[in-house]
């Protein structure tokens, strides 16, 4: 199935790690291939790496990277490690779990800054960095994903992202185990001053770093970073009893929790773009009403999708919902806060409902709102969950992303390729004060169900069309089918990424699977009359040049 | 059941590593955030419970083999269940302990075999304990106590000790003086004396099915015998064998098991028991793993689809034994409560459990370390417990690492609030 | 100054459309620097491409010949250094690429050509009820894409969420001809396809797994030429409180606008000490100023219940300030509300404000936080007093950025432009400073002449890095050659 490890190559790993923190057992590697989510293939086991080295410095680091390019082999490193974009996607892989080196560095409470190596949560930190009257952005992934890898390697939006920016534009200072296992500190660090920047001197390497997708792992190993923190008026900690949805945590006097109605779209987004020029707001996101009732109520909500009037009633009726939560270190602030957000609603012609006033939806919200656990309740429908991911533009475009995304998965829906979420299902999240958004449809499927694996693929070539489209290279560009499709319509970027990989990676040591390798979609899955309409796509909307 | 019986939970994983820290809305610090001793102490995903699953599904799949190492590591693990509440958290499709019981079951099936537990085992069918003691000298704790013989009187109440009370000579006083305070409430009780035999939790949880059966079947007869209306026992692992793995195993009691914390706060709060003797202390309570999450009644095996299972049908661990040992020492004047970070169905284990005080001693010790350091960080001078083995190795930890901290049971801080005098 | 060879004159025509090929002397002259510090490289020609082909053949060019381009956006006088060619080198003067070309009130955004000025964009988006994010009284003929390009502080550090801000999307010519667009202006489609269906070039990220725009960013140049970016643009308020806070504690201050900016509290927040902030209220005389002001602005915008916004920001301001035991004015003392208004959103009067004071100034600045900021100023202040300047010779400027997380630390010497030993030992002063303030922990992230050394010399492993990108996108090394780390010999991309 696998190929092996030679024994010289693995005592060189055991030294380089010490013999407890290395394996090749082939069940205990299997254990890091079952990765079922954002796998696209029918086989839900990833590539088996063929050895597993748990290093505990970035200097344990350098030694295993130096041993595959000894022994001409490949490595991947993980942190939290969840998803398939985490497992090798080449036979002589050794995986690098970063599980040891979990260390808080510093926080820096005056200048904003934590600065932790890979395997520290989002909850971990969060949970510390409350302690100073600070908090930290939380990827809409949840608490257990990695803020390393969001920041160096991975998408990284959020509902805190109206404040709290997205995980690529919250780096500072990094440190960074390159693909020839030398050591690059980026920014501050590199001159020995500090970790308050990743940029410079000059030009910053933070731009072959990543872009609005990481590099997945396929361009060196990512052993320290700063990250910037944000303001947190409340308290150290907010006891919480239950688990998530019988969870009793309510939310701290310092905020305001508001569902907001909108029947039109154009009044929505007028709202937004309000919002975003009034500065308010700390958890920005969309999501149909349909949605609560399918993350909380999975059994009732099977019942109710069969009834359309009722969808109807829930999503059409108050089509263009938006739940923001409004924080403020005074009473003046969140007043203000609170008062604008009212007016904007009142002349956009919405409708506001302030939870606060809700116990059971205060107390529902309160903690799984702040540390984003809320959202892993997707899985209770389906079991599992994907999402076209998008890019992110200009905030009207993002509402277009969702009705086109919603029509292409109506038709998987209808037959039976997918499970009955209603269809419209959106993420919706915006930047910066609204400076841009983001929008994602989501889609729920079983993935012990063969039929809905099978619709994996097609729908993400739909996915890619849709994106050209609408001018638009979609984050899932790190997937080798799209990257592929995308690459030559936007200024050709993989041939840049793939010369800066060989620039700093010449033993190609790698796992570039999901960094640069690329490959054409499988005619046996895409329909003629697709790739027809995606030559079509092509020529109107590739650029010369 | 089988291994293969689970492959659906096991295929249900989504591999997001939820079940490795506490549930996300309780997790206070960096330093307490993890769940999981054994993801914790060996870091390999197959240490966690998804990483198990994943293995499981690899070896069901034929994918590799259940090699000694594998089993190696499915029994670095104390059957502690943090996993499974940590996962219930999002979702209702996977039993993780099920899964783990089962793959414990398979190891026994097919060989792959710790050669501790095996010895352990032969001890347990020798002389009907976990510690190889002398069966004959079972009932001996009891000596000039006058328990009822249950064995030559119908009782109301029977107590069932466990093999840890019955044997550990530094946990004696722990079990004399629980039977010194129920007299005092005025309550009698039975006991099976020499002839009490473990239940065959442990033995269940190691994967030996056939003995647990056993065990567990004398129980249930020894239990209908007395006609007792109540299963009393201080050993938590006890109680959640009678509460969680009877069931699981089909074996019907014909007694509802009780703890003994539940009856002494049933006792204090009806007033048969006066805590009057303030207690100027600090103590912190550690959750036991089998009388918290594990001891959580099995709610029957699910047919089809477990996406069709309502929350309220699976275990999450939340309807374990929280309250109670809360209320009792809460009831004990001047003493005051601190928590720690890590309680009730979250709680994280002594290190004890599963079969790991037995294998991996070193693994058993560290775990009860990580919980005595975060006992410490909350100023107690004392952890209190409610279980023997967490007793045991906590006993052990603080032994050999110089903590500055006592180790109770709530029996002994309700024995002290009572005045009750200490044996010669 | 050698004469052009006539046929690569005529090459050099060719490219940029038949004319626009300056050799004389005094139109050359205008591209140095004044008071450059280094020896100057022989600037050939400049050139004036007008269009993005003629760009590319410029590159093309530049590519055959082996010649060095050196880009240039904002108009004479040049400061910086950035204009100046370190190696014989061709000036691509992009000054006459000044089309605003396209600008959204709605996506509060402007696409402009990088010889699009600060006071020519503000006159564009002012009728729009919007304003541009301006670093502190740029010169007259700034260049608004140079500025972001060159990491220019802007005055108001909470809408400064990231180092690239308020840069967005950029279209860039590599050292390889190629022409590539970044962020969510990659494409597919034209702009106008983009336009079409609502998206407005907002997203500065990507595309893919790439954020070139960074690289270029900072490069001076070595990296690609700029020929359009998307520029965030902000609401122009209807409600704008200039207050200042002075003492004799800079660090009280610093406590204070830490407080400030991680509430997001005011607008533009800076601090200047007495030098400065005469030379930025064009004012002689130092003397009657506290040591430090710190000037800030809370402001209200139409639509955002101007009043309200400014009521609570003055309330809890002050309550801060309490908290502080420092007490805020209103205005800026002695100063009219027009002038500290005109501080915080005007360009610069010619003679430009620092040149303005002595005549000449030699600058050097750095990043840094600003808890370390009282002690590197300490250092500074005492080096450049050792080489007998006397006190009211130089200015400190503090801006904060990144909200706050670190901030822009610039000291400028003002002297006597007729007297050489003062240039030299101004210029000596702050070679020194260099040297010591980054031990002390200051960050050069814009190496400029004469800290570029001392900034590179303690990253080997970053100049490592940076040279392999060069060999990726100017691998002929004819983007502003022996700029920067690139200077040629061990670097193994050399002229």
């Amino acid at each position: 199935m696998a190929m092996t490890i030679s024994d010289e190559a693995y005592r060189a790993l055991e030294e380089a790690v010490g013999e407890e923190n290395a394996c090749r057992e082939p069940a205990m590697l299997d254990s890091y291939c079952w990765q079922p989510f954002l796998n696209m293939s029918t086989d839900l086991w990833v590539q088996r790496p063929i050895a597993v080295v748990l290093p505990g410095s970035a200097e344990e680091v350098q030694e295993v990277v130096r041993v595959c390019n000894a022994h001409g082999l490949k490595f991947k490193a993980l942190s939290t490690g969840w998803g398939a974009h985490n497992g090798p996607t080449y036979d002589n892989v050794v995986q690098i779990d970063l599980r040891r080196m979990n260390r808080i560095i510093d926080i820096d409470e005056k200048n904003m800054i934590a600065v932790v190596e890979p395997y520290v949560c989002g909850g971990e930190l969060q949970a510390e960095v409350w302690k100073h009257g600070l908090n930290t952005h939380i990827v809409g992934a949840g608490p257990h994903c990695s803020p390393l890898a969001g920041a160096t390697s991975m998408h990284g939006c959020g509902n805190d992202s109206i404040y709290m920016s997205t995980s690529s534009r919250n780096l500072l200072g990094v440190e960074w185990v390159l693909p020839n296992g030398e050591m690059l500190h980026l920014g501050t660090p590199g001159s020995d001053a500090g970790w308050f920047c990743g940029d410079g001197p000059g030009p910053s390497l933070r731009g072959i770093v990543r872009g609005t997708s990481g590099a997945f792992g396929g361009f060196g190993v990512f052993t320290k970073a700063a990250l910037k923190l944000f303001n947190w008026p409340g308290p150290d900690e907010i006891d919480s009893e239950g688990l998530i949805l019988d969870s009793t945590g309510g939310l701290p006097d310092c905020s305001l929790f508001y569902n907001c109605q909108f029947s039109r779209e154009e009044d929505f987004i007028e709202a937004a773009y309000r919002i975003g020029e009034a500065e308010i707001g700390y958890m920005f996101v969309r999501m149909v009403t349909s949605e609560f009732v399918l993350l909380l109520m999975p059994h009732l909500f099977k019942k109710l999708v069969k009834h359309r009037a009722i969808m109807d009633l829930l999503d059409k009726t108050m089509a263009y919902p938006f739940m923001i939560l409004l924080v403020g270190s005074t009473e003046r602030e969140l007043k203000y806060q609170e008062e604008m957000l009212n007016q904007i609603v009142r002349d956009c012609g919405g409708m506001a409902m302030k939870f606060n006033n809700i116990p059971p939806a205060a107390n529902l919200m309160g903690m799984n709102l702040l540390r984003c656990t809320i959202f892993g309740t997707v899985f209770r429908s389906g079991n599992m969950f994907a999402t076209n991911l998008d890019g992110n533009e200009a905030l009207t475009t993002q509402t277009d992303w969702c009705s086109t995304m919603e029509k292409a998965k109506k038709r998987y829906i209808q037959s039976g390729g997918l499970l009955d979420d209603g269809s419209d299902n959106p993420y919706m999240i915006t930047y910066e004060n609204n400076l841009f958004g983001h929008c994602e449809t989501i889609y729920l499927y079983d993935q012990r169900n063969p039929e809905h694996l099978e619709s994996l693929e097609p729908l993400g070539f739909d996915t890619t069309l849709a994106a050209i489209e609408q001018c638009n290279v979609p984050l899932a560009a790190f997937e080798p089918v799209t990257r592929t499709a995308m690459s030559p319509l936007a200024g050709n970027f993989n041939r840049w990424q793939k010369e800066i990989s060989l620039a700093f990676d010449p033993n190609g040591v790698s796992d570039t699977g999901l960094y640069t390798d690329e490959k054409e979609p499988d005619p046996e899955k895409i329909p003629a009359e697709k790739m027809e309409h995606f030559e079509w796509l092509k020529a109107r909307f590739g650029r010369k040049g | 059941m089988s291994v293969a019986d689970y492959r659906e939970d096991m295929q249900g994983c989504v591999r997001c590593s939820s079940c490795k820290w506490v549930p996300f809305n309780h997790m206070k610090s960096h330093r307490f955030s993890g769940n999981c001793p054994a993801i914790s102490r060996f870091n390999f995903h197959s240490y966690s419970g998804s990483g198990r699953m994943n293995m499981g599904l690899s070896v069901l799949e034929g994918r590799s083999e259940l090699s000694e190492k594998v089993s190696e590591v499915v029994y670095s693990c104390q059957m502690c269940g943090a996993c499974d509440t940590a996962c219930k958290s999002y979702r209702e499709i996977i039993d993780i302990t099920e899964v783990l019981l089962e793959l414990r079951a398979e190891c026994v099936e097919s060989g792959q075999l710790m050669v501790e537990h095996m010895m352990t085992l032969d001890a347990l069918k020798r002389e009907n304990n976990m510690l190889g003691e002398p069966k004959a000298e079972r009932g001996a704790w009891a000596a000039g106590l006058d328990l009822k013989d249950i064995n030559k009187e119908k009782v109301d109440v029977m107590l069932h000790v466990g093999c840890r009370f019955s044997y550990d000579p530094e946990l004696r006083g722990s079990i004399r003086r629980a039977v010194r305070l129920l007299r005092e409430a005025g309550l009698d009780v039975g006991t099976a004396g020499a002839e009490e035999s473990c239940c065959g939790g442990r033995a269940f949880e190691l994967g030996y099915r056939g003995e647990a059966r056993n065990f567990a079947d004398d129980m249930a007869a020894r239990v209908k015998a007395s006609g007792a209306r109540y299963l009393l026992t201080p050993c938590s692992d006890g109680f959640a064998a009678f509460n969680y793995l009877y069931p699981l195993m089909g074996i019907e009691l014909e007694a509802e098991p009780v703890h003994m914390v539940q009856l002494l706060d049933i006792l204090i709060s009806d007033g048969k028991l006066t805590l009057e003797n303030p207690l100027d202390m600090r103590v912190t309570y550690h959750d036991p793993c089998h009388l918290g999450r594990m001891s959580e009644p099995y709610l029957g095996g699910w047919k089809g689809d477990k996406r069709d299972r309502l929350r309220s049908q699976s275990r999450t661990g939340r309807f374990g034994i929280y309250e109670e040992p809360r209320r009792v020492l809460g009831a004990v004047p001047g003493l005051e409560l601190v928590e720690m970070e890590r309680i009730k169905e979250y709680s994280w284990c002594c290190g004890a459990g599963g079969g790991v005080y037995d294998a991996f001693p070193e693994f058993a010790t560290w775990t009860a370390r990580e919980r005595l350091e975060e006992a410490t960080t909350t100023g107690a001078s004392a952890i209190v417990t409610a279980c023997p083995w967490c007793e045991r190795v906590f006993t052990d930890a603080v032994g050999e690492n110089g903590f500055e901290i006592k180790i109770l049971d709530v029996v002994d801080v309700v024995a002290r609030a009572v005045g009750l005098e200490e044996e010669e | 100054m050698s004469p052009l060879d006539n046929e690569l004159k005529n090459r050099l025509s060719a490219a940029v459309g038949g004319e626009s090929v300056d050799e004389a002397c005094e139109i050359l002259d205008g591209y140095r620097a004044a008071d450059y510090p280094v020896a100057p490289g022989e600037i050939l020609c400049a050139v004036k491409p007008t269009s993005l082909a003629q760009v590319r053949a410029l590159v093309d060019l530049a590519r055959k010949e082996g010649l060095n381009l050196v880009p240039v956006s904002s108009q004479a006088p040049h400061h910086k250094g950035g204009s100046f060619p370190a190696d014989r080198g061709v000036i691509v003067d992009l000054s006459g690429m000044d089309r605003v070309i396209r600008v959204d009130r709605r996506n509060r955004v402007a696409l402009v050509e990088p010889g699009v000025t600060f006071e020519a964009l503000a006159e564009r988006v002012g009728p729009l009820g919007m304003r541009v994010p301006t670093p502190l009284l740029p010169k007259a003929g700034k260049s608004v894409l140079a500025s972001f390009l060159d990491r220019d502080p802007i005055l108001i550090p909470r809408h400064h969420f990231d180092m690239t801000d308020p840069l967005l999307c950029t279209e860039i010519v590599f050292g390889t001809g190629d022409v590539f667009r970044t962020g969510s202006a990659a494409g597919p489609g034209s702009l106008e396809d983009q336009w079409a269906l609502g998206n407005a070039q907002k997203n500065p990220m990507g595309p893919a797994s790439s954020d070139l725009v960074r690289i270029v960013q900072g490069s001076q140049g070595t990296m690609g030429i700029v020929t359009w970016a998307s520029v965030k643009l902000e609401l122009e308020p209807v409600i704008k409180h200039v207050h200042s806070i002075q003492s004799e504690s800079l660090e009280q201050m610093l406590g204070f606008a830490r407080e400030l900016m991680k509430r997001r509290l005011g607008d533009e927040i800076l601090f200047l000490d007495a030098v400065a902030l005469s030379a930025a209220l064009g004012r002689g005389d130092a003397s009657d100023n506290p040591p430090f002001t710190m000037v800030f602005a809370i402001a209200g915008c139409e639509r955002c219940l101007p009043d309200r916004k400014v009521a609570y920001q003055e309330a809890d301001i002050n309550d801060i300030a309490r908290e502080f035991s420092l007490r805020v004015s209103d205005g800026i003392q002695g100063t009219c509300a027009g002038d500290a208004d005109e501080l915080l959103s005007k360009s610069s009067p010619e003679p430009y404000w620092k040149r303005a004071r002595a005549g000449a100034y030699r600058e050097l600045f750095c990043l840094t936080t600003l808890d370390r900021c009282p002690e590197l100023i300490d250092n500074v202040r005492g080096i450049i007093g050792r080489r007998g300047f006397a006190d009211d010779a130089t200015g400190v400027y503090v801006q904060p950025v990144q909200q706050g997380r670190s901030c822009h630390l610039e000291f400028f010497i003002c002297y006597d432009a007729a007297d050489d030993a003062l240039r030299a030992a101004a210029s000596d002063a702050v070679h020194d400073s260099a040297a010591v303030i980054a031990r002390a922990g200051a960050f050069f992230s814009r190496p400029y002449e004469p800290w570029v050394g001392e900034a590179y010399s303690r990253c080997p492993d970053t100049v490592m890095a940076l040279e392999k990108v060069k060999g990726v996108l100017d691998p002929d090394n004819v983007l502003n050659r022996g700029k920067l780390c690139f200077r040629g010999g061990e670097t193994g991309v050399g002229s």
